[in-house]
């Protein structure tokens, strides 16, 4: 005991002796601390926010898939676009009930994603839709404003006509231009005056002149399927944006709110908006030839605003905009001239913009309310057209600027089994019965091609082969997607692709994933935690700790290496005192201990205020936050801003670890300090 | 009254690249408790030889050497050690204080390893010693605060502060002046006459013989006892 204490007063003393040893070795330690600390501290913030928002989002604290799969689920991304095969779970019944008895299992949630594709109809489709409907409706208030908007823009594919002549053959281009001089005629339109032959005229329109108009916009989506209600009860982070949930035993289909906003949204709207950003950001339009680029494009697209007028409309909107700009013109220019922003307006042309015309334009399509048609092809290589309202928009909170939640858009588990190709048994015997009633009409694959990317206006495919029931239900459905209801307990029963599993305690992670794993194990399923099944998100966190870890053991090696040679010349020094020590009676495990002590006390010092500095700069980041500095970080910050903590265990982590590392660049100086034989002592030191 | 130290035969050779040096040839001595006795002789004669397998530092070629009972060649470096500290006490040439300890601490030093004494025995006793060796008022000084004179003091006071059967002095006055090594070599006699503590020590210097009590004299390896 009293030689413990001797050995401390001599390290100590040494220390202060040696200072300028001791203040580089210190200062080396320090910093190694410092970054062991700082890093552990950030990396473990990460995942704990990673955690909740995922365990809080989509992914639960573990996922169920079956054993069968090909590939690991990727519920953040990381999978191709449906190329990976990520099994099937047949019966998500069973999984209920077995898994579900499980002590500290709350919640089980249904789940599979799957991709499809969504027109968003160009506007003389939507015109022409809308024209039909009214006609047989009988809507005579309405006819007459369509034929309106249908003229507009019927007048302005015959100037893009002339543009399109260098390129397009003469045939077609003889074709086209005889048929946009018929319907550039005033008579052709009197057909939709009362008594006219009003769908005659439609069909030309719609067999003649739609088809020159540039195509819709095709959207390619990933859908994710589930139990709508529990998927609410089990992840607090989801939102509603705009609209509603998908009501219980409904069909319905959520867009992904960012998906909405920067995907679906009219494009004027969208540039608009970015160019807002931009300037936020502080970037302006004068000095990038980017965004000049961008100004241009945008005033090009005027169409997408001028076509969705309805008459009234265009001719009140005309008048606010030469009354805005100070000029003269017909809506399209005065559109076109109102969308050349520059840095000076951009803000107050976006917010009149949002006043003048997003109130009279739909801005988005489809938007919340509308129906949607999701194509997909099934497992087995079927095309399928499923229609499905659209009830809203959601998000995660916090992850509302993530790119990667992004990609998803949420329908309910009926609908996603059709899309997927795999039908619930009250939709088998639906469908039995409608085919019995109405037959079906079976179409070659390319006339299902043909449907999927031709862009065609209302055609609604269903595809059969060999007799096989794989058929879609919501083309042959004869009552409006609204109104479509199947029974609830669908959504608990049969096919899914994985399952989510909430806990009632998610620090019981890892005592539970035994006994899950034991009972999955018996259902044919696998079990991933929520960091497996995040796909390359979740490697994030495991190559940031390899990142780290690298860093930290060359910074540790360097030191290791300083140490060591620094020690080794402070003990060729301290020959003559290590001699004096022995040959007065000091073991040489106890001079062994007093190098080791002595880097041990300046490993704990330095680490100490190291650990101590790191405390220090969290705790700053936690009052201001550290912004993502990246769309792709978001994810990672679990939001805009990441809020470090630090926890004992990071401090004591790094103190062990570097104290660790000044020990062991002390043992063979140690060893060596530990071979002066007590003679050196005797020899004279003239 | 058995000797405190007893050196039998005693031979220590060493090398010097392929050769041999035979630094002592057959030497017997032996030192009883409370003796002062002076080893002598010029320099190459195998005094510190000598002086180091007695300290236990060292162990002899052939022969034997035995301490305060114990055979040195049989025992281990743990041993040597501990009889080191147990039963010797070593005033050096350089004095060999430990720099980075104050006068106290370096008094102090032998006892912690010891580990024997309890706090307040242990300050009584180094803080005694210290006034005795007549360096009282720099207690908290460091060595290279004090002169070479008051150094040698602080090691006497180290060298007698576990009071050893045996205290060993390699020339403790060669890097003293005569005045200040007369006095050193005083206080060493006084110590010697008042607690009986047993002095060995080498010199070639006539002052510091004229204070011994008993001369052993060395040449070229052997003893030519007077
Ligand atoms: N470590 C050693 N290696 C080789 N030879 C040595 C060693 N130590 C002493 N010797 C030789 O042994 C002999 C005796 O040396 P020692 O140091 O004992 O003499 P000494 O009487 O103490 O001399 P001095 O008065 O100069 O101190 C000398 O010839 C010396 O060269
Ligand atoms: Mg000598």
């Amino acid at each position: 005991m009293q030689s413990l204490r001797l050995v401390l007063i001599l390290a100590v003393r040494s220390l202060l002796a040696h200072r300028a040893k001791s203040l580089i070795i210190g200062s080396l330690l320090f910093v190694g601390t410092f970054v062991v600390v700082l890093g552990n501290a950030l990396l473990d913030s990460i995942e704990e926010v990673m955690r909740t928002t995922l365990t809080h989002s989509l992914a639960g604290d573990f996922q169920l898939q079956s054993k069968d799969a090909e590939d690991a689920l990727a519920l953040f991304g990381g999978g191709g676009l449906g190329t990976s095969d990520i099994g099937e779970i047949p019966h998500f019944e069973q999984v209920e009930a077995e898994i579900g008895k499980i002590d500290g299992v709350r919640y089980l949630v249904p789940m599979g994603v799957t991709n499809a594709t969504v027109f968003g109809r160009n506007e003389i489709d939507r015109v022409l839709t809308e024209l039909r409907d009214a006609l047989r409706d009988g809507d005579t208030e309405r006819v007459p404003r369509l034929v309106a908007r249908a003229r507009r823009i019927v007048v302005d594919l015959s100037k893009a006509l002339d543009t399109a002549k260098a390129i397009a053959d003469e045939e077609s281009y003889r074709k086209n231009a005889e048929a946009l001089t018929k319907v550039g005629d005033d008579a052709f339109w009197t057909a939709f005056e009362p008594g006219g032959d009003a769908l005659s005229a439609l069909d030309f329109l719609d067999s003649r002149v739609a088809p020159l108009a540039s195509d819709g916009d095709l959207y390619y989506l990933r859908v994710f399927g589930t139990d709508p209600e529990r998927f609410v009860e089990a992840f607090p982070r989801f939102e509603i944006k705009e609209g509603q949930m998908i009501p219980p035993g409904r069909p319905g289909f959520l867009f992904n709110h960012r998906t909405y906003e920067k995907l679906i949204k009219n494009r004027v709207a969208r540039e608009l908006d970015a160019l807002v950003d931009e300037a936020d950001d502080g970037n302006t339009i004068a000095d990038d030839p980017l965004l000049q680029q961008r100004v241009r494009r945008l005033a090009d697209q005027y169409r997408l605003v001028t076509f969705q007028l309805e008459p009234e409309d265009a001719t009140a909107l005309t008048s606010e905009l030469k009354g805005l700009l100070g000029q003269d013109g017909t809506l399209e220019e005065l559109v076109q001239a109102f969308l050349k922003v520059d840095d000076t307006n951009v803000r107050e042309r976006t917010a009149w913009f949002y006043e003048h015309m997003g109130t009279r334009i739909a801005l988005h399509v489809p938007k919340v309310g509308d129906s949607v048609t999701l194509r997909g092809f099934t497992q087995s290589g079927y095309l399928r057209a499923v229609e499905v309202p659209v009830w809203g928009t959601y998000d995660f909170e916090g992850l509302e600027d993530a790119d990667i939640s992004g990609a998803s858009n949420l329908v309910d588990l009926v609908t996603f089994r059709e899309l997927y190709g795999k039908m619930s048994d009250s939709a088998r015997e639906e469908l039995a019965g409608i085919r019995q009633e109405v037959g079906v009409k079976a179409l070659s694959r390319e006339d299902a091609e043909a449907a999927l990317f031709g862009g065609g206006g209302d055609v609604e495919v269903a595809v059969a082969d060999q007799g096989a029931l794989d058929v879609d239900i919501g083309a042959v459905n004869v009552v409006g997607p609204f109104e479509r209801t199947f029974p609830a307990e669908e959504t608990r029963t049969g096919l899914v692709l994985d399952v989510a599993i909430v806990l009632e305690d998610p620090d019981r992670e890892a005592a539970l994933r035994p006994e899950l794993e034991r009972v999955a194990d018996g259902l044919g399923l696998k079990v991933l935690d929520w960091k497996e099944a995040s796909g390359t998100l979740g490697q994030m966190i495991t190559v940031l700790r390899i990142t780290l870890l690298t860093a930290v053991a060359i910074i540790f090696l360097v030191a290791l290496i300083i140490v060591n040679n620094a020690m080794v010349m402070a003990t060729m020094d301290r020959v003559p005192e290590i001699g004096t020590l022995r040959a007065i009676g000091t073991q040489r495990t106890t001079v062994l201990g007093l190098f080791l002590v002595e880097t041990g006390v300046l490993g704990l010092v330095a680490g100490g205020v190291g650990g101590l500095a790191a405390v220090g700069v969290i705790v700053w980041l936690q009052s201001v936050g550290i912004p993502a500095p990246a769309d792709e970080l978001v994810l990672l910050f679990g939001g805009p801003r990441l809020f470090p903590t630090i926890g004992l265990n990071d401090i004591v982590f790094g103190l062990i670890t570097i104290t660790t590392v000044a020990v062991a660049s002390t043992l063979y100086p140690a060893t060596l300090a530990a071979r002066v034989p007590p003679i050196v002592a005797m020899r004279g030191r003239e | 009254m058995p000797a405190i130290v007893e050196v039998r035969g005693a031979v220590k050779d060493y090398p010097l690249g392929k050769l041999k040096v035979r630094a002592l040839e057959d030497v017997s001595l032996s030192i009883e408790k409370g003796e002062f006795t002076v080893i002598a002789g010029p320099s190459g004669s195998g005094k510190t030889t000598l002086l180091n397998l007695i300290g236990c530092v060292d162990v002899p070629t052939a022969g034997e050497v035995i301490v305060d009972g114990q055979a040195t060649s049989r025992l281990s470096d743990r041993q040597l050690t501990k009889l080191r500290l147990h039963s010797i006490g070593f005033i050096f040439q350089s004095f060999n204080l430990v720099n980075v300890l104050d006068v106290y601490q370096n008094v102090e030093l032998p006892l912690l390893l010891q580990g024997k004494l309890g706090a307040a025995e242990r300050h009584q006793r180094v803080k005694a010693l210290i006034e005795r060796v007549g360096i009282g008022e720099h207690l908290h000084h460091r060595p290279n605060e004090l002169s070479g004179g008051q150094r040698q003091r602080v090691a006497i006071a180290r060298a007698l502060v576990t009071r050893p059967a045996l205290v060993l002095a390699d020339e403790p006055t060669a890097n003293l002046d005569s005045v200040t090594g007369a006095s050193i070599l005083d206080l060493m006699r006084e110590l010697n006459e008042a607690e009986q503590t047993t002095f060995l020590f080498s010199t070639h210097d006539h002052a510091v013989m004229q204070r011994a009590r008993r001369i052993v004299r060395m040449l070229d390896g052997k003893l030519a006892e007077s």
